[in-house]
């Protein structure tokens, strides 16, 4: 080397870490070919050799990937943990919750109407189309319309949490969807036995477990599930008055031919019934609700919330116009301005408030707004369809709502960082007591290796369930994490302990180490110095196995309920959830897209540790 | 020899003792008083003071006022306890499950028949399987067939066995609906002699076909590593030198030989999967097995199961240990230990 370089690489001041892995790779960096023909480090060698096995090198980079993957997509894919609705609960994966059918818009639209996932329509024909997530249990789709639906001419359509109703243009109304809670069982003035009857529908409603329909001679008659929503009518007071009405979750309220907002129903003490505002009492003209709240749009054109308004609701912007008619999604509200535009206010999560452009800067002329859930439809004068909200999970969700894309990112950070970190405690443990007992040997390495073998005698997965159990039952999850990290670390140094010490013993009667001791080196610097860089070769290939090993671990305590507990997300407590056959069964997204990264992960790990331990390995040529 | 092996069990009484204090230290972290818990309804009954005085009694009673080695060495056995017998683990009194109200010997004992019979023919079948495949890829290394059995069993070993066991699950039970999905017996069979027994190992099929897969992956690796190990060796360049057919150099010279390292590995594999190695699968599939009822009896906070089980755990890893290394001695004459 000449003296150029040699200033060049004493200038430079790197970590001892950094200094070895450099080493490991690039030993000398400025060197003429043929004194690299001559002087090829053994490292170096190593690399070449697993840089040559393309299986190795692809692993390398798949992993590589998939660590950047779960490393940076957190940062954009926020996780919400206490976020779970009963409404999407096991959607499948894919973005066609609002992808409504040509035919719908060439026939011209008569009506929509959103459901929980799905959404209904109706042309001008009378011909109904079901689109979006449809299937709303393993064997009911909403999408088979039934026989008698598809003859007749459909005028009104509505859409609840798990059934349709429809109503043609002779006043039949049609239910199918979920039947087991009464949602389709019509009553008796309304059943088709007596479809003569002598009053006409104008207009129909769907919500959770309950459906109303509004009569020409302003009637409101109510079904569905009487033990889940108060669906009781005050007939007496408000016969002959009723002009809308809307549904939230488990209640109603009317508007009345005075303009008055009315709860009818039987729980006269429910916040909605309590909370009335006395503004509401006159002069409404369109009335919308949300999941728990209710909204009344006055003739003034001043809007009017009460109910359950945590997530928004009674945050009304200021309007460009004055609001015409209102709409209500689950947790939020969407009003048609007399401009033509639209506005939304509310809950956010899914982008369900943020309006196209197009229908805010008064570009396009709507002429009627629909909403419900987390969707919302606006037809505009031509007869296009405008959509904003929810389209969708990119992998679907699990059985309590909650996003499965979302989850598997940031289970897998969970996940990698626990492998990753107890794998730096038990490398250091392992090489320090490795090394120790290696160079010292004598009664310290008889010491350290039967702590060793107690260590690895305990039966891993059991002892490391136990101390989960004990020492994780009153922390908090963070702790938790790194609790699991350090029994994780702890229980597994012994195996990469014994490699250290046994390249020791080989290292420390080598020339170096004589003239090292010679020169009056300390011992604890010949060790980590001058020895350890030497067996770094082999550190790094328990290194990367131990690294899968412990991610399997990890993932195996959370399955088994003693890692991580469940609402954070590990690929381990993911798929502990997906043990179901049920879930198996039906809801394949629950467990495949985990289990496919989290199996890919673990096959590159060991791929990458194989063709690292070939590399090292100089007999394995001949293989 | 003697001198050995004698060493080695002193060894492992030692460690015995000492993982045993250790894991009695462990649980003594837990708080529970159980001389509360029994006192508890008494406590509006009686007056605070005569309470309290019951209170200290039971403690006495229970030998809870004593340190806390004190209170290890009796449930050890090794000194008397507060009754003036000695009634600890050396003697045979594991003490009683409180999540099953009965001894925990006697609640061990129908699971543990389930996991050795699971383990059993998981053995038996793998290896069945596995030292065939070994000897065929190292004799065909590095052709097609050898690089596929290589990627199947790369993918068997590195894939987390409860995932293989929902995978499986979703093949044979959902889809082709072969096996069931989980239990030991058809529920409310009343079935005795041999069909109770073609019942129960109908239920294990699924958990053995899982135990087999995952173990396949790591044994073929083994036999194929050491098989190629062997037919380096310089007795197979002479054989073949001396002209004998290929099929006698590799079934008569080399695969006996190579088998004897196998038989080591064998041996810790045995013992891996009696220490909780089928946990997770028995688990999965709601099997009745030793694995589960600790899975159990950790969730319920049943510890006198736990610390029992977890000290069987121990000493069969321990003598495991040691019969690994005195087999090795014993099949190989090159390592015969003579420390």
């Amino acid at each position: 080397m000449s003296k150029e370089n040699k200033k060049a690489g004493s200038g430079e001041k790197k970590s001892a870490l950094g200094r070895w892995i450099s080493r490991l790779f690039y030993p000398n960096k400025e060197m003429d070919i043929y004194a690299e023909e001559a002087l090829q480090s053994p490292a170096r060698m190593v690399a070449k050799s697993f840089f040559s096995k393309p299986l190795a090198v692809i692993s390398l980079i798949l992993l590589i990937a998939i660590m950047l993957f779960v490393f940076i997509a957190p940062n954009f894919v926020t996780l919400d943990l206490g976020e779970q609705d009963s409404t999407l609960v096991n959607v499948s994966p894919g973005y066609s919750m609002m992808d409504y059918p040509d035919e719908l818009v060439k026939a011209g639209i008569a009506d929509i109407s959103v459901g929980s996932n799905f959404s209904i329509g109706v042309d001008n024909d009378g011909k109904v189309y079901v689109w979006g997530k449809t299937k709303i249990s393993r064997v009911i789709d909403v999408a088979d319309i039934p026989d008698e639906v598809a003859k007749a001419k459909i005028v009104k359509v509505a859409a609840g949490f798990d059934h349709i109703v429809v109503v043609d243009e002779k006043g039949t109304i049609y239910c199918w969807g979920n039947a087991r809670l009464g949602q389709t069982k019509l009553p008796q003035e309304l059943s088709e036995n007596n479809r003569f009857h002598n009053f006409n529908i104008v207009k129909i409603y769907a919500s959770h477990q309950f459906s109303a329909a509004l009569t020409d001679d302003q009637r409101l008659i109510l079904w569905g599930n009487v033990n889940f929503a108060d669906i009781g009518m005050d007939n007496e007071k408000y016969d002959g008055h009723v002009v809308d009405a809307a549904l939230t979750d488990t209640a109603y309220v009317i508007l009345t031919d005075t303009g008055e907002v009315a709860y009818a129903g039987d729980k006269a003490t429910a916040l909605l019934a309590t909370a009335i505002p006395e503004g509401a009492k006159s002069g409404v003209v369109s009335i919308a609700a949300t999941a728990n709240s209710v909204a009344a749009l006055k003739s003034d054109g001043t809007i009017l919330t009460w109910g359950v308004t945590t997530r928004g609701e009674s945050a009304i912007p200021a309007f460009s116009a004055k609001p015409i008619k209102i709409e209500g999604g689950r947790y939020h509200y969407t009003a048609l301005l007399e401009d033509g535009t639209t506005a939304s206010w509310g809950h956010n999560r899914y982008k369900q408030i943020n309006v196209p452009t197009e229908l805010t800067d008064g570009s396009v002329d709507v002429k009627a707004i629909y909403t419900g859930y987390y969707q919302n439809y606006a037809v505009d004068s031509e007869g296009g369809i405008h959509t904003w909200g929810l389209r969708g999970f990119l992998l679907g969700t699990d059985d309590l709502g909650r996003d499965i894309f979302a989850r598997l990112v940031n289970g897998g950070k969970m996940t990698m960082t626990i492998g990753a970190l107890s794998v730096v405690i038990s490398t250091i443990i392992g090489i320090l007591l490795g090394g120790i007992a290696g160079y010292f040997g004598g009664f310290l390495d008889m010491a350290i290796m039967r702590i060793a073998e107690v260590v690895s005698s305990m039966p891993f997965i059991p002892f490391a369930m136990i101390l989960s159990a004990v020492l994780g039952s009153q922390v908090s999850v963070e702790q938790r994490m790194y609790i699991i990290m350090v029994i994780l670390g702890l229980l597994s140094w012994p195996g990469l302990c014994r490699q250290v010490r046994a390249q020791m013993f080989a290292q420390r009667e080598m020339e170096y180490v004589t003239a090292a001791k010679t020169i009056g080196i300390k011992e604890n610097k010949i060790i980590f110095k001058h020895i350890i860089p030497n067996v770094m070769s082999v550190v790094l290939v328990s290194i990367t196995l131990s690294f899968g090993t412990s991610m399997l671990t990890e993932s195996t305590l959370s399955y088994l309920g003693f890692g991580i507990p469940a609402p954070t997300p590990t690929w381990g407590n993911m798929l502990s959830n997906a043990n179901n056959s049920v879930i198996i069964q039906n809801y394949w997204w629950n467990w495949v897209f985990v289990g496919l990264i989290f199996g890919l992960s673990c096959v590159c790990i060991n791929l990458i540790g194989d063709g690292l331990r070939d590399a090292l390995d100089p007999k394995s040529n001949e293989r | 020899m003697g001198k050995y092996i004698l060493k080695r069990l002193v060894y492992i009484v030692v460690v015995f003792f000492v993982v045993s204090l250790l894991m009695y230290a462990l649980y003594n972290l837990i708080p529970s008083d159980p001389a509360l818990l029994e006192m508890e309804p008494l406590r509006k009954v009686l007056k605070p003071a005569e309470w309290q005085r019951q209170y200290l009694e039971k403690r006495a009673e229970l030998g809870l006022d004593q340190p806390l080695i004190v209170r290890y060495a009796r449930w050890m056995g090794l000194i008397p306890d507060v009754g003036g017998s000695f009634n600890g683990l050396l003697q045979g009194q594991f003490g009683d499950s409180t999540l099953y109200k009965r001894p925990v010997i006697d609640v061990i004992k129908a699971p543990m028949a389930n996991t050795i019979l699971l383990n059993l023919f998981s053995t038996i079948l793998t290896l069945a399987i596995t030292i065939p495949l070994g000897i065929y890829c190292a004799v065909h290394r590095r052709k097609a067939s050898d690089s596929a059995i290589q990627a199947v069993t790369v993918v068997g070993y590195s894939l987390p066995s409860y995932l293989v066991g929902i995978v499986f699950i979703y093949l044979f039970a959902v889809k082709l609906q072969i096996f069931p999905v989980g239990g030991a017996k058809t529920p409310g069979s009343t079935y005795t002699g041999f069909a109770e027994f073609a019942d129960r190992m109908y239920y294990m099929a699924l958990p053995i076909l899982v135990l087999v897969f995952i173990g396949l992956a790591g044994m073929t690796r083994t036999v194929r590593a050491a098989m190629i190990d062997t037919l380096t060796q310089d007795y197979i360049r002479t054989a073949r030198a001396k002209g004998l057919k290929e099929k006698v150099v590799i079934y008569s010279h080399a695969w006996r030989n190579a088998l004897l390292p196998v038989s080591t590995s064998i041996m810790g594999w045995i013992i891996s999967v009696f220490t909780g190695g089928s946990l997770v699968i028995e688990t999965t599939f709601a099997l009745n097995g030793t694995g589960r009822l600790y899975w159990q009896a950790l969730n319920n906070t049943d510890y006198e199961l736990v610390l029992a089980m977890q000290m069987f755990y121990t000493v069969v890893s321990l003598i495991g240990i040691l019969l690994t290394d005195l087999s090795y001695g014993l099949v190989d004459p090159r390592v015969r230990v003579n420390k």
